[in-house]
């Protein structure tokens, strides 16, 4: 009895003791990352997580800077749920002041709410659907990297003007998905192409026999996919099981490294979109590459790791001009007008978007991703299947 | 509906059910020597295509072998570690639990699947991704107008079908197969009889295993791929084959695993937004057919003690 | 009674000590600290004696247990993160209340509590944003539907016994998850954003404060879910000690001989079944209001899997033995860092190990307690 009172006491004790002590020294600040850093899309995620890091190493090495920075990781797995729990978690914690978010769509979609309920403000750095700035006027949400519209569009020009006439649709069933359907749809029926059918699939789904089999009988020229790149392996690589001949063409979400490593050889004549500029042409482009590179991360920044750097080096200046408080970063974010960045200048429109303007055309040439302008495809070398 | 469109339709379902049966008769045999359900036979499959990509990295890295050298050699792999693994789960897993309820059994092989699962995903490099399958078997195909035969989805099934062939006459022509279906039928009276029962069990453990390696390679060759989540709904798939087969018989396993299949097939072809609900459809049949006969299509014969 | 209260108290203590601690080395000497204390109190004996109090002297204990509860969040009121858990825990202990209705005493297989659990969820997203139904009424709504669509499954679960029954519920699971994925309509996998409870003109979702002290909002749904808490548990007891639980005790323990004596095993399954389902629903919904968001994802068999380790761990058929596995499943992962990645390995290895070495769980079911206060 006497024995469990002192255990009892000497908790209470500890508990008193661990409640009174600070937590931390004043000068710390933190800032937070979420990504896709397991799953099909890892690559991705780890590219963007390595380039705020590099963001934040590169501050906390200077010495005018007038907080030290503690980068705090998250994964949102790809995952909408797994994502709202990250966020909440993230924007729960009175600590971090400012947060660089999401390369997936369908995640940046479903945590915008909490980021509004919490007030955290953040910047996205990868998702490229509309919705994300433009369905509400959140003041904490911002974006520094293009919107898919303009990307389907250039991808409706390109291929119409190739010459191709007949298009089948694959998408995944998330918001990403959709949007982008709806935006290629509308921008190809503004040129005269013709939908022949439109499937959505699941994100996940792994057998693709029974859409792409349909897609056989329908006959067209070209697949547009609206999807990331486990799916898009998946799908050409079935298409090539079924004797498919046609274009495949994808959107941003299999500009990567991975889509090529996982289809070798069949990945060959693949065309996709991006917006920006191919990262080395970027006006920072080779001062990010030269410190990317010495940091000797493990993984390639990816497409997107630029942009991730841009975003939390936004974060981290605001922050240094206003304190760490998030409503005053909120005040200064809303305020970004031509602000210089290794992505070229940003400036935030009313609901939060940078407008970036330059679309980037990609195919896939000797197992690289190569500027459509300078591959052998342009220059007529080369055929992409059917063409005329 | 396209006579060429439909041939490729069924050519499909074939390929998916023999997979599903391969599982399902895992179940069965598990199920007939020991009367528990190994609920991470879904979960070997996993690690048997994996221990066969790591053969493949392997040997391929070393510059050894070639096309039917590599195919060979990672079944071969495969089947051995997994008849291993196999062993090794009926030994501390499941024979000690054998006076419990059957429950426990259930509930711990579902864990273990687990365990196998998530081990997968992090012990392997960069595990949680989907990882390329090498495309080894000869990818030629004819085309009889829109119907496509590929040259290895043919060598496949008729592989799956050897396998199972095989299967068959183990178990009724030869001694072991005969002593496996006496411990199946009464472990006391075969024990009696002078049958090794441990070892018999964890040679049953063994076969069943074997036969998810070899579906778990078939499928990595099937789709060029593997990732680490793809025992589960194969193991589910085979669990409710297996008992729509009847728990116990061969025969019914096979059966369910083609009907499962032919379920969605049905399902893409019949319904409109025919491929999304295909799993919703097969699953409903599954439920009502439990409805209908809970012990399956071939009815288990089973005597309680009161 | 003394032990009962002693047990309480010294583990509200510690859980507090333990969420308030951030370092991971200190974290993990607690954990050590906790394990050790866990076991010298079972090898002297401690824990039945606990146990027993708990099993007698419930009509104190459940009211000090609220009183704890109560302290817990008064020391966190500012904190949301730990709120959160906190409220995630209560919600979790209620959806398990609910299978251990289903299984530790009607021994009603259950796998796809998860999929009941989310029919509650996005009967709540739906309700909120289609049409003006008072938040409570919705709260009732889910657990009505999840119960409903529970009886689609009557048929096959009656007629079915072991593995058998087994496969109908994870074929359900597996069918709601794919079902919920392709329907465009509940959102797909993009999944639904769910309003805030608001009841009369008080919305769940504001902080609220109290002349100098910011409380946070979570606090809100803190009180209401332990309130539902506490009411389904009295219940739960209720239900255990009356007759009804008695039927149910025999219909698990041999469903022939139960019959032979006439039971009418059809009748209780039903009961059993369609109770379960409806508590289940009610913490869905519940939860799908805190969480803000429902998706597919959320609601799959593994989630119903780790609803059932909770109960094997804390011990089938025991309601205190739930409350422990579930703060012990729910808060470990979250701060242990290093291990949320590991945390499905962890939980699976940690069943295994129940199931070989110890399979009545932490705090194994009491024998029925006909007189109370009786001694053998």
């Amino acid at each position: 009895m006497y024995r469990t009172l002192k255990a009892a006491t000497a908790l209470l004790a500890a508990v008193w003791f661990l409640a009174v002590v600070p937590a931390e020294a004043k000068d710390k600040v933190k800032v937070g990352f979420i990504g896709p850093l397991t799953g099909g899309v890892s690559a991705n995620g780890l590219g963007g997580r390595n380039s705020a890091d590099l963001a934040v190493r590169l501050r906390n090495a200077d010495l005018k800077a007038k907080y030290q920075y503690e980068l705090v990781v998250l994964d949102d797995e790809c995952k909408p749920n797994v994502a709202v729990q990250a966020a909440t978690k993230m924007a729960a914690d009175r600590e971090i002041v400012a947060a660089a978010t999401h390369y997936c769509s369908s995640t940046a979609i479903a945590t915008v709410d909490v980021y509004h309920k919490f007030g955290l403000p953040v910047v996205v750095w990868g998702a490229v659907l509309p919705d994300i700035t433009y369905r509400n006027r959140y003041p904490e949400i911002h974006r520094v990297n293009g919107t898919m519209i303009n990307q389907n569009d250039t991808n409706a020009e390109l291929l119409t003007k190739l010459g191709y006439k007949t298009f089948a649709v694959i998408h995944d069933t998330t918001d990403y998905g959709k949007g982008h359907n709806e935006y290629f749809s509308a921008a190809l029926a503004k040129r005269g192409g013709k939908v022949l059918g439109t499937f959505g699939v699941g994100a996940d789904q792994q057998d693709f026999t029974a859409e792409l089999t349909q897609i056989k009988a329908l006959n067209p020229e070209v697949i547009y996919f609206g999807g990331l790149t486990p799916i898009g392996v998946r799908i050409r690589a079935q298409m090539d099981k079924l004797g498919i001949k046609a274009v495949f063409d994808g959107t941003s979400g299999i500009v990567s490294d991975a889509y090529i490593q996982g289809l070798g050889p069949l990945a060959e004549g693949t065309l996709a979109f991006r917006e920006g500029a191919p990262t080395d042409k970027l006006p920072g482009g080779k001062f990010f590459m030269g410190k990317y590179a010495a940091q000797k991360y493990d993984n390639a920044p990816e497409a997107y790791g630029a942009f991730a750097y841009a975003a939390m080096e936004l974060i981290l200046d605001s922050i240094e001009k206003v304190g760490p408080d998030r409503r005053k970063v909120i005040d200064d974010m809303a305020r970004v007008k031509d602000r210089d960045s290794i992505i070229g200048k940003i400036t935030f429109d009313d609901h939060g978007q940078n407008t970036v303007s330059l679309i980037t055309k990609y195919v896939v040439q000797d197992g690289k991703w190569v500027v459509w302008e300078d591959s052998e495809y342009a220059a007529g070398k080369r055929k992409l299947p059917r063409q005329k | 509906m396209d006579i060429g469109l439909l041939a490729q339709y069924i050519m499909n379902g074939l390929m998916v059910g023999m997979m599903y049966a391969l599982v399902a008769v895992g179940f069965t045999l598990f199920f007939g020597v020991l009367d528990v359900i190994q609920f991470a036979h879904g979960d070997v499959l996993t690690v048997g295509a994996f221990a066969a990509l790591m053969t493949f990295a392997g040997l391929h890295a070393a510059g050894l072998g070639s096309g039917s050298i590599l195919v060979i050699a990672m079944v071969v792999v495969s089947v051995f570690t997994m008849a291993g693994l196999g062993m090794v789960i009926g030994r501390y897993m499941v024979l000690p639990l054998r006076t419990a309820p059957a429950l426990n059994t259930l509930l711990i092989t579902l864990m273990l699947g687990t365990v196998l699962r998530e081990s997968v995903r992090l012990f392997y490099p960069q595990g949680a991704n989907p990882k390329p399958f090498p495309a080894l078997l000869p990818a030629s195909s004819i085309s009889i107008g829109n119907f496509n035969l590929r040259l290895d989805n043919a060598m496949m099934l008729a592989a799956g079908v050897l396998v199972i062939a095989g299967v068959e006459l183990l178990l009724n022509r030869t001694k072991l197969g005969l002593a496996i279906r006496a411990v199946a039928q009464d472990e006391e009276t075969a024990r009696t009889m002078g049958i090794n029962f441990r070892a018999i069990v964890l040679i049953a453990f063994a076969v069943g295993s074997a036969l998810a390696a070899i579906a778990g390679v078939m499928n990595g060759f099937y789709y060029n791929e593997i990732n680490f989540g793809m025992g589960l709904y194969l193991g589910v798939v085979g669990f409710a084959a297996a008992i729509i087969g009847g728990l116990g018989s061969i025969y019914g396993a096979i059966l369910g695993g083609f009907l499962f299949a032919a379920l969605q097939t049905i399902g893409t072809v019949a319904l409109p937004f025919g491929s999304a609900y295909k799993d919703v459809f097969a699953f409903a049949v599954v439920i009502i057919l439990m409805a209908w006969r809970p012990t399956g299509l071939v009815r288990e014969k089973i005597s309680e003690r009161v | 009674m003394q032990p009962g209260i002693i047990a309480q108290v010294l583990v509200t203590v510690y859980f507090i000590a333990f969420l308030a601690v951030e370092k991971q080395p200190l974290i993990i000497g607690m954990l050590g600290l906790a394990v050790i204390a866990t076991l010298a109190a079972y090898w002297m004996g401690w824990l039945a004696l606990v146990n027993r109090s708990f099993a007698d002297r419930e009509d104190v204990l459940v009211p000090s247990a609220i009183v704890a509860a109560l302290a817990v969040a008064a020391f966190f009121h500012d904190n949301h993160f730990v709120l959160l858990l906190i409220v995630t825990i209560l919600l979790y202990t209620l959806a398990t209340l609910g299978l251990n209705i289903q299984f530790g005493y009607a021994g009603v297989l259950n796998f796809a509590a998860a999929s009941f659990f989310g029919i509650g969820a996005y009967t709540s997203a739906v309700l909120n944003a289609r049409t003006n139904l008072p938040h409570l009424l919705v709260l009732l709504l889910g657990g009505v539907l999840a119960a409903l669509i529970g009886s689609l499954l009557l048929l096959p679960v009656l007629r079915t016994r072991g593995h058998y029954a087994a496969l109908v519920t994870i074929a359900f699971a597996l069918l709601l998850k794919a079902f919920l994925e392709v329907n465009d309509v509940l959102g797909g996998p993009q999944g639904l954003q769910v309003e805030g409870m608001k009841i009369g003109g008080w919305s769940f979702n504001d902080n609220i404060e109290i002349g100098h002290i910011e409380v946070s909002f979570y606090m809100n749904y803190f009180v209401l879910s332990l309130a539902l808490l506490a009411g389904a548990f009295v219940l739960s007891r209720r239900l255990e000690r009356s007759w009804i639980g008695l039927n149910l005790d025999a219909l698990r323990l041999d469903e022939t001989a139960a019959s032979c004596f006439g039971l009418d095993v059809a009748r209780w399954k039903i009961t059993a079944f369609t109770l379960g389902n409806f508590l289940i629903g009610i913490a869905g919904a519940l939860f799908g209001m805190v969480g803000g968001f429902v998706a597919p994802n959320n609601y799959t068999f593994a989630d119903s899997l780790i609803l059932v380790s909770i109960l094997l761990l804390g011990g089938i058929g025991n309601p205190w033995g739930l409350v422990v596995a579930t703060g012990i499943v729910v808060v470990l992962p979250e701060k242990l860092q290093t291990l949320q990645e590991y945390r499905f390995l962890l939980y699976s290895l940690m069943v295994i190990a129940v199931l070989l070495f110890r399979p009545e769980g932490l705090l194994p079911r009491p024998a029925r307690n006909y007189f109370p206060g009786w001694r053998p």
